[in-house]
């Protein structure tokens, strides 16, 4: 615990004494924003900087450049993105029942204010693109959480860049969790009990002894805490997050999260219901910056290769791992999107009818989501809704200007 | 899972439980079925008294608790909420029916797949230990919705005498306290007698488990109960219907 503590004073000043993060005291914001606006024109894309800068404080700060950024960490290129589903991606496919049961109830993860009207026609996209996504990978299978997380992307990012982002987080970070069987996801969190015991043994003991297990954390594993948090902003703030680390990373959290409890704990009767049901309770006031920093400290000290060493954790094929490094490697070569916008023109472009269309408007900003929906009439919010987003962003300038041209134009463009 | 539900559920138990409680009996209690059959909804109106708002897919497992009173006992019931989709069951929840007291089988009657199902997950207990000895009830929920009936009563009735436990069929939102699920109103104390009718199989049974509040060293109590039924009758321990 002794480690642990100098860092909660490190982090409480600011994320440092960790090589090469940014110090960012509330005055940085601005710097930040600079830098990360730098970093997207570098060509290549400067990929460290993005991550630096989604992983310390405040993480990516706007929903707008959630929408520049996310894409680069995940390697994808925004002027070529799938079609919108058609309703054949509902036909046969033996998840199809369980997607529907468990996105229809879903009403939870959709901010508060939200129209029903606009929630259901967001809640038919999200079938659509988790659909999408298990149909272009068979050997993806559905788990139930996995919408938490398609979720989180289609409120910031759209349909169509839903997809995209969809598709390559289940081909690594989320890949394990996607197996047949539920045995990869049973040795992630394997991974937790050991960093306790580095960190804290008589907490650790305690836990054991209380034969407590680990199911508390897997929903919290599985989709990234988005099931467990009421606050959205919370949530995305954990996505940039993840989205800049290895895939073990919210494992990570989920230790130092049980650490921050560490007396609540140790003050709970010895048992397995007692101790699950407090800690599988998260509270909602979590101090996330800080959980963050020391989560990331807890990696660099207990990096995976080294617990599974001293756990003795048996040496499963843990495909988020393995991969890890490739995907990294891979996202090292992007080009800024001002390049990318031309070349994939110039190549008579695969991307369709919507993508070139939208692709003028690209230079009008997005404006956020809540001024959105307080004007405007109720049909051109229905047009934008059910609008795939081939720009995340843009879909939201077409809106802006959409009040204007009147919903005929909008209607077009389906 | 819902964490505003979860702690008015909780904390009910927990002013009860503040006066001291030596010996209180713990009845721990697992509750499986298909997905979407209301699993959450019946362990949340039972321990919480009234319908939730919005229930959400359970991933892994959840947990309630509730303190009742059984012939001026004070005995705790757990309920263990489970994950609907097989592949939780496979790998994640078998952790849970360690030491459970009772399974409830929860299937939707609206729903002939989630009846269809039944044989797995009795076959699925078997094969954690838990035999014929353990109470089992099975319970059809979401009765309400008269119009979309797909399992009838009679079949369920027969499918419960094969298994030996007595079925109930209810709804844990029920039509007749609808909007804010008002307090224990109407039939809503339906759910709360089929888990007090398992509480009470369970208190009439001999061999009684105890909560540790420190030691843990226990002790078996023998009980002198005015029920008395033999082994697994369970056939006898009647069947209602809504």
């Amino acid at each position: 615990m002794k480690r642990l503590k100098r860092k909660k004073q490190n982090a409480g000043v600011g994320v440092n004494g960790n090589g090469p993060v940014t110090r960012e005291p509330d005055c940085g914001r601005k710097q930040k924003l600079a830098e990360i606006h730098q970093a997207l024109i570098s060509d290549p894309v400067d990929i460290e900087t993005l991550r630096r800068a989604a992983a310390s404080r405040g993480g990516l700060l706007t929903d707008e450049l959630r929408r520049k950024v996310w894409p680069k960490l995940l390697n994808i290129n925004v002027y070529d993105l799938p079609h919108k589903p058609g309703r054949d991606v509902r036909e046969n496919h033996k998840d199809y029942n369980q997607v529907l049961l468990d996105v229809r109830r879903s009403m939870k993860r959709f901010p508060k204010g939200m129209p029903a009207t606009e929630r259901a026609v967001l809640q038919e996209q999200l079938i659509d693109i988790i659909l999408e996504v298990l149909k272009r990978n068979p050997q993806l299978h559905y788990y139930q959480g996995y919408h938490d997380v398609a979720v989180t992307l289609l409120l910031v990012v759209g349909e169509r860049m839903a997809i995209a982002l969809l598709d390559t987080l289940s081909n690594y970070h989320l890949r394990d969790f996607m197996d047949p069987t539920m045995d990869s996801t049973k040795h992630i969190l394997n991974y937790l009990m050991p960093i306790l015991e580095q960190v804290d043994t008589e907490l650790h003991d305690f836990m054991m002894r209380s034969e407590v297990g680990t199911i508390f954390a897997l929903s919290w594993l599985i989709t990234w805490y988005g099931h467990v948090l009421s606050e959205f902003k919370h949530t995305l703030r954990l996505y940039d997050f993840f989205l800049a680390s290895h895939p073990l990373m919210p494992i990570y959290l989920a230790a130092t999260i049980v650490l921050h409890r560490e007396k609540e704990v140790k003050q709970t009767e010895c048992d397995m219901a007692m101790v699950h049901h407090l800690l599988s309770r998260i509270p909602q006031d979590l101090p996330y910056e800080l959980l963050i920093a020391q989560s990331q400290d807890l990696f660099n000290q207990y990096p995976p290769s080294l617990l599974a060493k001293r756990a003795a954790l048996q040496s499963r094929k843990s495909l988020s791992i393995s991969t890890f490094q490739a995907f990294q490697l891979s996202t090292l070569h992007q080009r800024p999107d001002s390049v990318l916008q031309r070349l994939t023109k110039a190549q008579g472009s695969t991307t369709s009818r919507h993508a070139s269309r939208h692709s003028g408007l690209e230079a009008a900003l997005p404006r956020d989501r809540g001024q959105l929906w307080g004007k405007g009439n109720r049909i051109v919010k229905m047009a934008v809704w059910g609008l795939s987003a081939t720009l995340g962003a843009a879909v939201f300038a077409v809106a802006q200007t959409a009040m204007d041209w009147g919903p005929e134009v909008l209607l077009q463009l389906f | 899972m819902a964490e505003s539900g979860s702690s008015v559920e909780f904390s009910g138990s927990l002013t009860s439980s503040t006066l001291p409680p030596p010996r209180t009996r713990i009845f721990k209690i697992i509750v499986i079925g298909d997905s979407g059959v209301g699993k959450t909804c019946l362990t949340y109106r039972f321990c919480a008294g009234k319908f939730p708002e919005k229930t959400e897919a359970t991933i892994g497992v959840d947990f309630r608790e509730r303190l009742v009173e059984i012939d001026g006992e004070k005995i705790k019931i757990q309920l263990w909420d489970t994950a609907g989709q097989e592949r939780f069951r496979k790998s994640m929840v078998q952790h849970y029916y360690r030491n459970v007291h009772a399974v409830v089988f929860v299937y939707d009657v609206t729903n002939a797949a989630s009846f269809r199902s039944l044989p797995a997950w009795i076959e699925e207990c078997k094969q954690h230990a838990l035999g014929t000895e353990v109470p089992r009830i099975l319970v059809g929920n979401k009765c309400d919705l008269q119009d979309s009936i797909q399992v009838g009563t009679d079949v369920a009735q027969q499918f419960a005498d094969a298994h030996s436990m007595p079925v109930f069929e209810t709804s844990a939102k029920n039509p007749s306290s609808h909007g804010d699920g008002s307090y224990g109103s109407g039939n809503s104390d339906h759910v709360e007698a089929i888990f007090m009718t398992v509480a009470h199989k369970l208190k009439s049974q001999k061999p009684l488990v105890l909560s540790q509040p420190s030691g843990g060293s226990g002790g078996t109590i023998s009980l002198s109960s005015g029920m008395n039924d033999g082994g697994d009758g369970a056939r006898s321990w009647g069947c209602s219907s809504c």
